[in-house]
Parts: C-alpha cells; structure tokens; sequence
C-alpha cells in the first residue's frame, strides 16, 4: 500500500523549544492511523504542519507522492481539538461557508450540507444561530462541516472528547464509513480505548520524538510479557510447575487466573501441561493494553 | 482571490446583519436628532406656556419710559415718576398681576443705572430686554444732546470694519479670489472623518479578530486559507461595513432633518426660522459683518478634485495603516481588556496628528506642517489641511509613496504578527514578544 502521507524528518523549534525533533511518519492510504503521546509532546506541531497552518524549519512533508502545496488544503479535513464556530452565524450557512472556503462550489455546498443534517437529525436547526444549540449539536455541526468537502485526509485531534456514548459511536460509525469510502484517518489521541478499537497503525510521540512506531497488532505482539490467562473448572486450584511458568497477579479488580511462562516455554507445552494437572476448561493470551505500552514507553 | 471575496463576503454580512449594527445604525441619527432637536423643543415650550407678564415703569425722568416696547413675554406700564417713593407701593397695589417694577432714576443720564424690583429672582431675558432698550434711546439722546448736525451719520461713517480679502496670483499672472480658509475647512473636516472612521471600525477590527481566536474558529479557517487572506478579508470587510453605515446615516440624517424641518417650519441645520425675510437675512449678515455671497463664491471656488482625489487616497493609506496595527494587536492579546496597553499608543499617535493638524492652520508651511504632512502616521491629517496652500508637487508626491509603503510594510509586519499571535493563547504578550515575532 502506497503512503498518503509522508512526514519527512522534519523539524520545528519555537522560541529554542524544540516542538519537532527529526519526526517522521507514514501514513499508507486508507489506513486509520493514531498519533499518540503526552501532552505538549508535539502531535499538535506535527498536525498543523501537515494542515499547512505553520511550516516546518526542515524537512518535507508529501502528499499522496508530491510536496504538499497550498491548494492540497482542498484534499484536508481538520477538526481541532479546540473546537470552535462563528457562534453568531446561522448553522446552514457557516457549513456552506466552510466547504467554500475549501474550495467547494456553492451548489454542491448546499446540497451535502442538507444530506449532512438530515444524517444527523439537525435539519429543522439549520436557520438557527449556532449559538441556540446544545454542545453535543454543535460538535456535530463541527464534524459536518469537517468532512463536506469529501476530504482525502481526514485529522481528528481527540474526536470523542466531549461526546455522550451515543454520539460518540454514531461519530466513529461515521468516520469508519467514511474509510471504507477511502478516506485516509489521522488520529491524535491520548484515549487508548479508541486507539486499539479503531487504529490499523500508530506513532507514539515523546519528548518531539517518535518512540514508537508500527502495527497496533505488531506493538503488542512485541510488548507483550508472555502471559496466559487460564480458566479452571469452578474450585479446582492451580497446580504450579516452576520450571514452565510462575504465577502472576491479574490487574486489581479482575477474577482471572494469570501465569508467566519462563523464558523459552512454548505456549504448547505449558498448555498441555496445564491440561494435564488441572482441570483447565479454556485459557486465552493476554497481550498489553496500548495504555500499558503507552504508559511504560513514556515512563520508559 | 477567491477566497478573499467569500471572507469579505462573510465579514460583510454578518456584521451588518448582526442585532448591534442594526440598532447602532438607526441609534445614532435618532440621537443626533434629539441634541438638535430638544434644546429647540424646549425653548419652543419654555415661550409657549406662560402668559404675558405686566411690568411696571416708574420714569422720573419722563423721557425714557415710553422707549421700552412690548414683547412676547412682557407688557410694560409707564407710569410718571414724580411722586415717587417706596417703589414698592406700585408693587403692592398691583398685587400679582405685577411681575416687576422698573425705576429709571432722574440721574440716569449719569449714572446709566436703572433699577428692577421683584418679588421673585428677576428673569434674564427682561433684564436685557430693558438694558438693550434703554441704552439705545440713552446713546441716541445723547448725541442728540451735543446738537451737531448730522453727528450720528458722522459717527456711523467714522466706524470703520476692515474686510481682508486675499487674491491668489496664478503662474499666468491672472488674479482669484483665494479660497484658502473654505478648502482647508473642508480639508480639516474630511481629515477628522478619517480619523474617526480608523478609531471607530479599526476597534471594530481588532474585535472582531479577538472574537475569531477566543471562539477558535481561527485554526479552523486557517486550515483552509492563509492567515493573512483572513486578516484582509476582515479588514477590507469592516471596511465596506463602515461605508454602508456612513452612508445610511446621510441618507437618513438629511430625510429626517427635512422632515422634521418640514412639521416644525423651521431649518434645523442653519437654525433660523425659514419665515425670516431676505432684508432680515441680509441685515443679519451685515450686522456680523459677514458677507454671504463672498462666502458662497469662496466655496465655489475650492479645488474639489485636488481634495477630493487626495481625501480618496489619504483615507484608504490612513485607514490601512492604522487597521493592520489593529488586526496584529487583536491577534496578540486573549481578551479585549488586555489589548489597551497595544491600542492606547495607537491612539496618542491619532491625537497628535489631529492637533499638528489644527496648529498647521496657523502656520501651513511652517516646519512642523510640512513634516508631519509627510511622515505617515500624521500626514492623512495634516497633509489635507495644507492642501490648499500650494504645497510643492514633490512634498505630495512623497507624502503619498510614502504613506503607501508605510501601509503596505505594516500590513506586512501585521500579517507576520497575526500568523503567530492568533494560534497563541493562554500567554500575556509583550511588545518585546511581538518585535521576536515579525523576524
């Protein structure tokens, strides 16, 4: 798979802070890809440097196999996590507004703008100031006026922040139908939830760095500590063997059974062991959480 | 380019669509209307409601009493003094339907003083009205007195008023009649126009660009176009608003006034009654000396397309200028209250450049004037009230450039300035932070 985007070593200092530090990043297309880290780790530099709001002060950024230029904005859709709206503008109007600004033609602006409010049952608000609707409606407004443009590039800084649960999954239904149509998916998150429910592939930022980079799948196939969980028949015990695994503490809270195998023990082995002495009725890998990676990585 | 105009667009509409310029564009006729209108109302009912006072005249001199003629407010009673003593006397008998009692003495050929009794705190108008009398007859008996033939008209021959008039001589040698003091007048009223046209809309700039980065709708649109796209299309935007609401309020101020002129018979803007005739008129302007048709021949002999042609091209420079200072400075600050420490320089600038202008008029090619009417920041002012004064074609030209590449640097430094401030927040800004910017 071809890159949509591709961040190139690039570098961006603010006042001798170093925001960017030789940061570069690959997003294939049609790929959901999360841009994790800290706060104030620098994926806010990063996203306004592919928007083309601020230049780098090296290093390039391609866009689908050229140097992104000016008018490639069209192509970009951006939704800060900072949202904000023309408060006094009527929604209809500020929507078309927008996608005008990204180069939509007005007729085309009209009719998706009411294709978009009738999707989000926001129709009957359109003459209304933005102003007279409630937060959640106007984080729709937002979103819509978003994605209009039918943007190649879609970059959500921290989409969910702020949404009930039944808005926000009718917003992540959205954004996944909107990659299946092939829109390229840029995340900057720091909820791990979202990230390994949606993610194909992520950059974990610290300190201007990328630390970590990959496959969601890969990076926790590679952090993971070669635990087991196990499910016994109800009261049996677990019959320890030293020389295949040792016993280790589930997180707080959980009722499972977790082993660590020792170093160079086949899952195989251990398991027919196990099937052996205990009365084993199921037993399943337990790979790290992204917030368990996220968390060691940072912490590091 | 595109771009720009859906900005512009968009500023336009939704200013003048808003609930504030709505009612600030019909408040403000309605209330230059009213400081007009209610002094003019409230003479009209001061006269309208009182009844003709009685007032009594006491002449021990049997000459003057008859010279006090009756007015609108005030009748007057002659009376022959000789017996009098207490005037009070003439008060009591009376009793109420006297407002007051008038006593010119036997000596006041002298003394010139007469005397006003009242039960009440004597009303000004009568007070004057008997002093403006009095001291006609008084002078003309006087004269009279001296028994000189033809002493009066002698007097009136002798007074004399000096009229300067001033002729222009042109290269060809032919002689105008100069109009220097009307054009700079209209000079000095287009400049102030500018002045607060910048005060009023650059605020309106400097706002509305508060508003976009405290919304953060800013890193929204700056996504889709150039920071500095945006801050043209505000300022140009507020522009075209401030043009539309100057010209609603001419448009309205002249239908009212001759409306209201109309109901009331009176012209509100010269304030005269309209049922004057033209010997009063005439006679009003000899009195003050003033010499109408000299004044309407000056005014037709102003050079309007020099000033119009210069007012055009000072209050777009003047008006870019001062609007880029304002984009920059909203977009360094987080709220209105903090943007004070960036606006009152801008506005001590404004008022030295409004009085160099008015102390120009004493001295238009003085030092002073001639600089200021080329340094940028003053010359929109000064430079229009020199204009009549000859000023070298060069000093102009200069003026102009100068004042463009001003405008045209400071937009550049404005835009520099706004790319960074506006994407920033949470952080009190400095001057010196604002100078690390535009590197």
């Amino acid at each position: 798979m071809a890159n949509f985007i591709e961040v190139r070593d690039v570098v961006k200092q603010y006042d001798g802070h170093m925001a960017l530090n030789h940061v570069s990043v690959d997003v294939p297309e049609g790929c959901i890809y999360g841009l994790l880290g800290p706060n104030g780790a620098g994926k806010t530099s990063l996203i306004r440097i592919i928007n083309l709001i601020t230049r780098p002060d090296s290093g390039t950024v391609t866009l689908d196999g050229h140097l992104i230029v000016e008018d490639d904005v069209r192509h970009i859709g951006y939704l800060p996590e900072e949202r904000g709206l023309y408060k006094k503008m009527k929604v209809g109007d500020q929507i078309v507004y927008l996608a005008r600004l990204k180069g939509m033609p007005k007729a085309d602006a009209q009719r998706e703008m009411l294709d978009w409010l009738d999707r989000f049952d926001l129709s009957e608000w359109r003459d209304k100031k933005l102003e007279a609707l409630s937060k959640g409606m106007q984080q729709k407004v937002q979103f819509i006026a978003t994605v209009i443009h039918h943007p190649k590039l879609l970059i959500f800084d921290e989409p969910f922040s702020g949404f009930d649960p039944v808005n926000a999954d009718q917003l992540k239904a959205e954004i996944l139908r909107l990659n299946e149509q092939g829109s390229t998916i840029l995340f900057s998150t720091h909820n791990m939830e979202s990230v390994e429910a949606v993610c194909e592939r992520i950059s974990l930022i610290n300190h201007s760095q990328v630390v970590l980079e990959g496959r969601v799948d890969d990076i926790r196939q590679q952090h993971k500590k070669n635990i087991i969980a196990v499910d016994l028949a109800p009261g049996a015990k677990l019959e320890a063997n030293d020389r295949l695994f040792g016993l280790t503490p589930p997180p707080p809270g959980s009722r499972e059974t977790w082993i660590q195998l020792a170093d160079g023990v086949a899952v195989r082995d251990a398991i027919a062991w196990l099937n052996e002495h205990n009365q084993l009725t199921g037993f399943h890998e337990v790979l790290p959480s992204m917030h368990e990676i996220f968390v060691e990585t940072v912490k590091g | 380019m595109e771009k720009l105009k859906l900005i512009i667009a968009r500023e336009y509409m939704s200013t003048v669509s808003s609930k504030s310029f709505i009612v600030m564009t019909i408040l403000m006729p309605v209330l230059m209307l009213l400081i007009v209108a209610v002094p003019l109302a409230i003479g009209y009912l001061n006269d309208a409601g009182s009844d003709v006072e009685k007032v009594a005249v006491i002449d021990e001199t049997g000459r003057y009493g008859q010279a006090i003629k009756a007015t609108d407010l005030f009748e007057f009673v002659t009376l022959r003094g000789d017996t009098v003593g207490d005037p009070r006397q003439f008060y009591d008998k009376a009793s109420g339907s006297l407002a007051a009692v008038v006593v010119i003495p036997r000596d006041v050929d002298s003394t010139a003083q007469v005397t006003v009794f009242s039960d009440k705190t004597v009303n000004m108008s009568l007070k004057s009205h008997i002093a403006r009398s009095l001291s006609d007859t008084i002078t003309q008996a006087h004269i009279a007195a001296y028994g000189v033939p033809n002493l009066q008209k002698m007097i009136d021959e002798a007074n004399v008023d000096v009229d300067v008039k001033s002729v222009k001589w042109s290269d060809d040698g032919s002689e105008t009649e100069s109009s220097t003091e009307i054009a700079m007048v209209i000079g000095m009223i287009l400049a102030f126009l500018t002045y607060m046209f910048v005060l009023m809309y650059g605020a309106m700039i400097m706002n509305g660009v508060i508003e976009e980065k405290t919304n953060r709708i800013v890193e929204v649109i700056v996504s889709s176009c150039k920071p500095f796209q945006l801050m043209m299309g505000k300022i140009i935007g507020v522009a075209l608003v401030g043009l539309t609401q100057l010209a609603i309020w001419t448009v309205v101020m002249g239908v009212i006034t001759s409306v209201v002129g109309a109901v009331l018979g009176v012209n509100l803007l010269t304030m005269s009654p309209s049922s004057m005739s033209p010997e009063a008129m005439a006679a009003m302007n000899e009195a003050q000396g003033f010499d109408m048709s000299g004044v309407l021949q000056a005014v037709m002999g102003v050079n309007y397309l020099q000033i119009f042609t210069c007012f055009v091209l000072y209050f777009i420079g003047g008006y870019l200028l001062y609007a880029a200072l304002f984009a920059a400075f909203g977009s360094a600050v987080d709220q209105a209250s903090d943007a004070s420490q960036f606006t009152s320089p801008i506005i001590i600038i404004m008022i030295v450049a409004l009085y160099a202008g008015m102390a120009c008029i004493e001295n238009p090619n003085g030092p002073m004037a001639v600089w200021c009417s080329i340094i940028p920041f003053t010359s929109p002012v000064v430079m229009m009230v020199r204009l009549p004064y000859d000023v070298p074609f060069w000093q102009l030209a200069l003026s102009v450039v100068l004042l463009f590449a001003t405008a045209a640097a400071l937009v550049w430094v404005a835009a520099r300035i706004y790319r960074t401030g506006i994407l920033l927040y949470g952080k009190k800004t400095s001057f010196k932070e604002i100078l690390r910017w535009i590197k």
